[in-house]
């Protein structure tokens, strides 16, 4: 079937079954890698995007269903050369050892920025508590979260 | 053969200088999220005088760089950093001699910055100075290093060089290798490991649309299709009988690795004698990426795409098992989800380059988070017995200790090295006078394979545990106790930091307690102290942590505490949640929600590091030290807090409240 779909601002179409998920379409047909597989079942947060503004899995979002969506993916965050100030926060506090799980969490804190600029830490840790991460980033992430914030104020 | 030692270093396996001034630096290390690529340039920038922005790090790729036995052990920066060091200061001498030919200039008199060298006005770009000539010879064991104080880069805080691809998604991870004409594959899985095909009925995965090869190789079914979804519902559709092989479980052996006379007779006249027993269930590495591969095997070569920490090993088991020599093979390691050991095991690749053999395209295989659990290696369970006595005054005057648990490193058991590995860090850091330490192998069904420390997390929850345990019955305060039987100073040194950082000693809230244990792991010496608070169901939160490490001279301290902080976090984890649930050789684990891990709601409120490395000391690994002492230290912690032992782990809240309420 084909789609249409809006990804991060740029009109695209796919042909692919109905039921193929957004996480496939992106990685596979779109060649937006960014956005990674980890679990296949809304578990560990790896394959986050932005539905609307909203932070879902796209492993468990069908094409279908994003075709009435603005999506966007780890790589439509920055506008240009200039990131986004969550991206710049987890660079500078160094907020990522692998990266494996970075673009489902800053997506998240994306999210969560534009819905609460300035979060508490439970707000936080809230937020970002599906994003599974094994090398132990978490306080690092919590911080650059919170720097964040503190550039949009 | 290339496991036949390391060749002589020369430069231009080492240090390369491109037309552009772009400075190459080459190691056979593996990049995994330790962030050694940056340490790397750091040290090459450095010695080598140039922008750190100029130099690219080209690590692992088997047809660029010198042959390397593989990154584990938290050794990178230790084994590499002294020849790429002196690579780059040969590379200098060798420039500063061309350019006092081209400038008619005697050496002395010629100074190197920011890739030229100079001599007051005049100077002469690298890149113009190798351009007839590339830069080569071998590297002499003697170079010069630069004085530190002309170091820009070393012992500087710097951010990951990857870090901008990270957040922007564009870094290229394993499974993100895109080729021409790629397809993908997917493998039939048995019920369980090792089990072999004896039917295969593949008509109906046949007839799936976009289906491009049905693949029958030994024991390995698999299937090939134009999309991933096509290869799964293929690989579902196939009629397979199984016969189910009890899996190998490995010989039995008993390594003495102390062994003093007269240790039980000691402990029987003791003045305080105590015993007890710690287990720990098998975990596993669980990566947030499942493993994937993508080869691209032809007639004649194969080139294969994978995250591997053993590129060489790699290429010879691919070589083996394709049929072909390994010059035509060449391994192209990419940064891989954070796997802390499992990548040691080249499961993926070997399974991708089968499928593209049989295919005739180049295949890409993402294994699923079911597969991961179900057919990755764990690291094996433990069960440590532990004795010991004192003498009237309070201090040790005999241990016995004996540690059963299996393999720790994949490829089965060595003698040669299997006490090193699988018996890492059994015999205490504590001055003890007669001490009797047993490591016995005993067979299992799971397969094991490296993990983060390997056994030394282990030891040292039962070792540091237990010294709790004789300094709470003697009545010994925990780290004057510990601080009485530790000789070395950098020891010592490292657990009065950590107190003092802590605030050890000051009472905490009600229902909370600090505990502390230390370490001295591959040269690095540690000390952690973990805060908890006990609620009344048993559960235990973390409420903060501090650490105080010495790794020697330390070239990038943020990155020290990053790895020390992760390993705290990915250890508090292991220890407050973790177990592999399986029934005989099967894994029934197949999913985060039966394997919870840490999540952001568990996070500490704070992980202080200190980073006090002696700069005098030869650089020491810090990628797995971070792991090893917070297991006891939160079990210390515990039982301060609500008087609960813990020897079992996982801390679950029943066990903690089984141990309170007796």
């Amino acid at each position: 079937m084909n789609f249409r779909l809006s990804v991060n601002g740029i009109e695209r179409h796919v042909d692919v079954p109905r039921s193929t998920t957004l996480l496939s379409v992106l990685r596979n047909n779109l060649g937006l890698t960014g956005t990674r597989y980890g679990c296949g079942a809304g578990q560990c947060g790896a394959c986050y995007v932005l539905a609307d503004g909203r932070a879902v899995a796209s492993c468990l979002t069908t094409v279908e269903q994003a075709a009435s969506q603005a999506i966007t993916t780890v790589e439509g965050l920055a506008l240009g050369e200039r990131l986004h100030p969550v991206q710049d926060a987890f660079i500078a506090e160094d907020a990522m050892q692998c990266g494996y799980c970075t673009s489902g969490m800053v997506m998240s804190a994306a999210a969560l920025l534009e819905r609460i600029p300035h979060p508490s830490e439970d707000d936080i840790r809230a937020a970002l508590d599906m994003h599974l991460c094994r090398c132990g980033v978490y306080g690092r992430a919590i911080r650059a979260v919170k720097r964040a914030a503190e550039v949009g104020r | 053969m290339s496991s036949g030692g390391r060749q002589p270093e020369v430069l231009e396996r080492r240090i390369r200088i491109e037309p552009d001034g772009t400075v190459v630096a080459l190691s056979g290390k593996i990049e995994f999220g330790q962030g050694i690529r940056t340490a790397f340039a750091q040290l090459v920038a450095d010695e080598l005088d140039v922008p750190i922005e100029r130099v690219t790090v080209v690590l692992g790729d088997t047809a660029q760089v010198p042959f390397d036995v593989g990154t584990f052990g938290s050794r990178s920066v230790a084994q590499e950093s002294p020849v790429l060091r002196r690579a780059a200061a040969f590379a200098r001498t060798q420039l500063i001699a061309r350019a006092s030919e081209t400038l008619r200039v005697p050496r002395e008199r010629l100074s190197t910055a920011d890739g030229f060298v100079c001599d007051g006005g005049m100077r002469v770009a690298y890149a113009d100075l190798v351009r007839q000539r590339p830069l080569s010879g071998r590297i002499p064991d003697d170079v010069p290093a630069r004085d530190p104080s002309e170091r820009r880069y070393v012992g500087k805080p710097m951010p990951r060089l990857e870090a901008r691809d990270i957040v922007t998604g564009r870094a290229r991870y394993t499974a993100d290798v895109r080729l021409p004409d790629m397809a993908y594959g997917v493998v039939v899985r048995p019920p369980v490991r090792g089990a072999a095909p004896r039917a295969v009925d593949d008509a109906a995965a046949r007839a799936i649309a976009g289906v491009v090869a049905i693949v029958r190789h030994g024991d390995l079914v698999g299937v090939v299709a134009e999309r991933e979804e096509q290869a799964r519902a293929a690989a579902d559709a196939f009629e397979v009988d199984w016969v189910v092989k009890r899996p190998a479980e490995g010989k039995r052996w008993t390594i003495p690795i102390r062994e003093d006379a007269g240790v039980d007779e000691a402990i029987a006249g003791g003045a305080t004698r105590l015993e007890a027993s710690f287990s720990l269930p098998p975990i596993t590495n669980a990566p947030i990426g499942p493993s994937a591969a993508v080869a691209d095997v032809r007639a004649d070569a194969a080139t294969v795409y994978a995250g591997t920490q053993r590129p060489f090993g790699l290429r010879e088991e691919l070589a083996t098992a394709l049929g072909l020599d390994e010059q035509s093979v060449r391994v192209l390691p990419q940064l891989p989800s954070g796997t802390y050991g499992r990548n040691s095991s080249g499961d993926a690749p070997l399974e991708a380059a089968i499928l593209s053999k049989y295919a005739g395209r180049p295949v890409h295989l993402q294994w699923t988070r079911a597969e991961e659990f179900a057919f990755a290696p764990t690291r094996p369970e433990a069960f440590l017995e532990v004795a010991a006595a004192l003498d009237a005054s309070g201090q040790i005057a005999a241990w016995r200790y004996d540690e059963h648990t299996n393999v720790h490193t994949g490829g089965g058991f060595d003698p040669r090295w299997g006490a090193e590995a699988s018996g890492r860090n059994a015999e205490p850091h504590y001055r003890i006078p007669r001490a009797r330490v047993v490591l016995h192998i005993e067979p299992t069904p799971l397969r094991t394979a490296s993990f983060r420390s390997l056994a030394a997390s282990e030891n040292i929850f039962a070792i540091e545990s237990f010294m709790d345990e004789l300094a709470h019955a003697s009545r010994q305060e925990p780290l004057a106790f510990r601080l009485r039987h530790i000789d070395d100073p950098r020891l010592r040194a490292v657990y009065e930091l950590v107190a003092e950082r802590s605030g050890w000693g000051h009472t905490r809230g009600e229902r909370q307690g600090l505990g502390i244990a230390g370490t001295i792991y591959h040269g690095t010496y540690i000390a952690e102290v973990a805060e908890v608070e006990v609620d009344a169901s048993g559960r235990v939160r973390l409420l903060a942590v501090w650490a105080a490490v010495d790794p020697g001279l330390t070239l990038n301290p943020d990155g020290v505490r990053n790895q020390i902080e992760g390993g705290i976090q990915q250890s508090a984890s292991w220890t407050l949640f973790e177990e592999l649930r399986r029934k005989d050789a099967r894994i029934v684990t197949s999913g985060w929600e039966t394997y919870p891990i840490a999540t952001f709601r568990d996070a500490p409120g704070e992980i202080d590091v200190a980073v006090a490395g002696d700069a005098s000391a030869a650089s020491t690994g810090v990628g797995e030290p971070g792991a090893v002492p917070i297991a006891a230290a939160i079990a210390n912690a515990v039982f301060v807090a609500c008087g609960a032992r813990i020897r079992e782990l996982p801390l679950t809240p029943e066990r903690v409240r089984r141990a309170r309420d007796a």
